[in-house]
């Protein structure tokens, strides 16, 4: 019996010496960059006298293709940053964009070892002012922002700083999106429509009989076309006001058709505060899209798909919710496989005929510096560098998202005034030089995009369909102007009348902090389940009331104290 | 155990294993006084506010917790029963084999998957059980309609557990398979004499000859009862399953690192301890009482 057990305990012993030895001894070390006090840049776009440290949470896309002599530690940005403000960028850490960098900002909150400076999200940045663990930015921003930058932040009325004004201190670098971002739209496969000799899809409905024909048509051509993408697996049904913008793949667009704001705090018909996602205008919308995934007409994998994007891609689909940028991608490797695949954007209308669209907050990603770095101005010195100089780098050599610390400011008007601006210059009413005049200034792009539109956008101009197109003769320009001019075209050219839906708060409230997660996940789950069948639409009434009794009610009466 | 006199060797042999027991579970272990804290990552451990049980009491009114344990404990037993008897019948089966190429190329086919991680087999897992992978190409070609396996909570718990025996039953096996050779040949050639068949000698000889052993993994088991796998679990569930796939590491993860609630996260994953220590000390008793097999 006893000889029995030996090779066990050998092989137990080999176990735990493997272990042992696969121990990652990461002590992380902090270069801490000494400084005198004299060691100040004299002001605005200011250099430092002697070189400055800054560790940073390195955001990276691993499948970045790097001109020759670029790396995410040294590439044109952090050179350009070495010789213009004397700031040397390292990294703390680096992770992969989205799931893995949020969770390492994360656990660097909880181990309260932030790197000097990192781009974070909401969630992240409350819990890091609430917890005390962040730098006053205001003296850095007072003394070192520029005229154009404070233009940015006072055009939107004082939000952008009370958003992270936290008693009289600035805890954060905030973006200032373009508005642009909020706006759901339906992207189709205008050749498909072509094809079938079918008109534009103005209403949910209508959207869901192109889907049936291009699913019976199949125009995929693979046996297997799917009408209408969905999200993925960890993706989002629909914006909500935490995250209430850039939603890619989402219904964003069919809820809001259906007068539906899941996710958002809204007025409902009495004029009470109250979640978007437990009236019955939710409920509406939900059976309608339940009854389009039980034709088949929405991707059956919706929820459980590792990359939606990719049906774009590939061409097996022709519909597919998302936001503006398309143009910057995915599209770019769609047209890599069909350089004809003639993606253009639309909205939905309800039944009046008007478009119905939830707005986001004013700002999604904060810079934060950790509290005790001795150069927080180095955040704002950074952006600001940027603000002046983004069109000035070439972006094949690296991509934008590789500037440190980057959060993109812009005046509120921007993508209207410059696509006007191109539009002027393509019809020959204007030349790019009258835009070179400091009103347009603050535009950062704008004279840059007027200079090359003539040569990727060929007559006649107000036709966007690709093949009126040059997308050979400069595809990085193709990229950006095909986002401004077909990607915003929806709702910057007036054609559609929109109502803006604002939610009434965009932060989560003191109960949320505890509750929010259980009930988020709830709602994600069953609706989720309604849409794909696994439930019936009834099971709706069953999650308001769970969802009240739970501490939705709650929540909601603190949001009706914030609001009033 | 017989007093050795040569203890430094197994000292020595032991000293690494029981420094990457100290930092890798016993330091982190000071964490969980955070559960009886509203912890605030700025002031640290020893800064943050102590609430007493408050955060015990509510999750005990989240209706989660009662549905995280019960799909752990479900999962963790399903994985407990596969991977005791599969690699059971399978290293007795394979035991019999009189081939010895034949033996040992099945054993290394079989062992392959135990070395591949689960990010890339959950990706295996998604194609073919796919909307259109090959086994729902199967079951369209028999005239069935095709399943969104990995989208129905019904079948996300048999998912689970096949295939994590099917991963790890050709490790497991190994283990049968080193006791099996254990057994003193002579029983075997003495009850062939005596006339016993194959079957009577796997009944009489085999079973009760590795039995310490089938009880010892049992007992190992017991410890993980509350471990249903987080790597196999996040890398293949979605909102669609958390009815029945959402598992106490799987919550705690997004509880604790997307939600930063860190205290509640670690209320919960002490209870999950808590309950853990509890079974294995169990099934120790049982162990001893049945077996005769002590590890003190």
């Amino acid at each position: 019996m006893k000889k029995s057990r030996i090779p066990i305990l050998l092989l137990m012993s080999a176990a735990l010496l493997f272990a042992a030895c696969s121990k990652s001894g990461d002590g992380g070390s902090k270069g801490a960059a000494e400084s005198k006090q004299a060691n100040m840049p004299e002001g605005p776009l200011g250099k430092y006298p002697e070189p400055v440290t800054l560790q940073i949470g390195m955001e990276v896309n691993s499948t970045e293709s790097f001109g020759p002599g670029n790396t995410f530690d040294d590439n044109i940005y952090t050179r350009f940053v070495k010789e213009n403000i004397n700031i040397d960028v390292t990294s703390a850490w680096q992770a992969q964009s989205g799931k893995d960098y949020e969770q390492k900002v994360n656990l660097s909150i909880a181990s309260n070892d932030l790197p000097d400076a990192m781009r974070v999200n909401e969630t992240a940045f409350r819990a890091m002012a609430k917890s005390k663990m962040l730098e006053d930015l205001l003296p850095s921003y007072n003394v070192y922002a520029s005229s154009n930058m404070k233009t940015a932040f006072d055009k939107t009325g004082g939000l952008a700083m009370d958003n992270v004004s936290y008693d009289g201190s600035m805890l954060a670098f905030p973006n200032i999106p373009v508005p642009d971002d909020s706006y759901s739209l339906v992207w189709i496969r205008k050749d498909w429509l072509d094809a079938l000799g079918l008109d534009v899809p103005k209403t949910p409905e209508e959207l869901k009989a192109v889907a049936r024909a291009f699913v019976e048509n199949d125009m995929s051509g693979t046996g297997d076309t799917i009408g209408m993408a969905g999200p993925q697996n960890g993706g989002k049904l629909y914006a909500n006001f935490m995250e209430s913008t850039n939603n890619t793949w989402g219904f964003d667009a069919i809820f809001s058709s259906k007068d539906a704001y899941p996710g958002f705090w809204v007025e409902d018909k009495s004029g009470n505060t109250v979640y978007g996602s437990i009236l019955p205008e939710t409920k509406t919308a939900l059976a309608f899209l339940a009854g389009m995934y039980a034709e088949g007409l929405i991707d059956p994998q919706i929820g459980i798909r590792k990359d939606s994007s990719q049906l774009m891609v590939s061409g097996q689909t022709g519909i597919i919710g998302s936001v503006w940028w398309m143009g910057y991608w995915p599209l770019p490797d769609a047209w890599a496989n069909n350089p004809e695949a003639n993606w253009q954007s639309y909205m939905l209308q309800d039944d009046k005929g008007i478009v119905n669209n939830h707005m986001g907050t004013v700002s999604t990603q904060y810079v934060v510096v950790r509290k005790g770095y001795e150069h927080p101005e180095t955040v704002v010195l950074l952006n600001d560098y940027l603000l002046k100089y983004e069109s000035t780098f070439d972006k094949e050599q690296a991509t934008i998202g590789n500037y440190p610390v980057r959060v993109p400011i812009a005046p509120f008007d921007e993508i209207k005034v410059t696509n006007d601006a191109m539009l002027q210059v393509l019809r020959g009413d204007k030349t790019p030089e009258d835009f070179d005049k400091p009103e347009y200034k603050p535009y950062k792009l704008l004279l840059d995009d007027v200079q090359k539109v003539a040569s990727v956008k060929k007559a006649p101009f107000d036709d966007l369909d690709m093949k009126y197109w040059d997308r050979a003769a400069d595809p990085n320009s193709h990229n950006r102007l095909y986002s401004l001019l077909v990607g915003t075209h929806p709702f910057n050219s007036g054609e559609n009348e929109i109502n803006r839906v604002y939610s009434k708060t965009y932060s989560m409230t003191k109960g949320m902090e505890t509750k929010w997660a259980n009930l988020k996940k709830m709602e994600d789950e069953v609706f989720l389940k309604i849409i794909t069948g696994a439930v019936d639409i009834d099971a709706f009434d069953q999650f308001v009331a769970d969802w009240k009794k739970q501490g939705g009610d709650d929540i909601t009466r603190e949001v009706i104290d914030l609001t009033n | 155990m017989k007093s050795r006199k040569n203890y430094l060797p197994y000292a020595i042999m032991l000293t690494p294993g029981l420094v990457w027991l100290f930092f890798i579970s016993i330091l982190p272990m000071f964490g969980i006084v955070m559960a009886f804290q509203d912890y605030n990552p700025g002031l640290g451990i020893f800064g943050s506010d102590w609430v007493g049980m408050d955060v015990f009491k509510y999750m005990l009114t989240l209706s989660d917790s009662k549905q995280i344990f019960i799909n752990t404990v479900v999962i963790a037993l399903g994985k407990i029963a596969g991977n005791l008897f599969i690699p059971l019948v399978f290293a007795i089966l394979l035991n019999e084999m009189r081939l010895m190429g034949l033996k040992k190329s099945i054993q290394t086919i079989v062992y392959l998957p135990y070395f591949v991680s689960w990010i890339i087999l959950a990706g295996i897992l998604q194609d073919l059980l796919g909307y259109t992978g090959p086994v729902n190409m199967i079951i369209k070609t028999l005239g069935g309609d095709p399943q969104m396996f990995l989208g129905k909570s019904e079948w996300f718990r048999q998912i689970i557990v096949i295939s994590d025996v099917w991963k790890n039953f050709g490790y497991n096996a190994i283990i049968y398979l080193a006791a099996l050779t254990g057994i003193n040949p002579a029983l075997y050639e003495a009850a062939a004499i005596d006339g016993a068949g194959r079957f009577q000698r796997m009944w009489h000889i085999t079973l009760p000859g590795i039995a310490v052993t089938v009880v010892l993994i049992l007992v190992l088991s017991m410890g993980s009862i509350l471990n249903a796998g987080f790597d196999q679990v996040y890398n293949l569930y979605n909102p669609l399953v958390y009815s029945t796939g959402d598992i106490i590491d799987t919550w705690v993860y997004r509880t604790g690192l997307l939600s930063l609630q860190f205290s509640l996260a670690t209320a919960v994953g002490l209870l999950k301890s808590a309950v853990g220590f509890i079974l294995i000390t169990i099934g120790y008793g049982i162990a001893y009482k049945y077996a005769n097999y002590r590890i003190f």
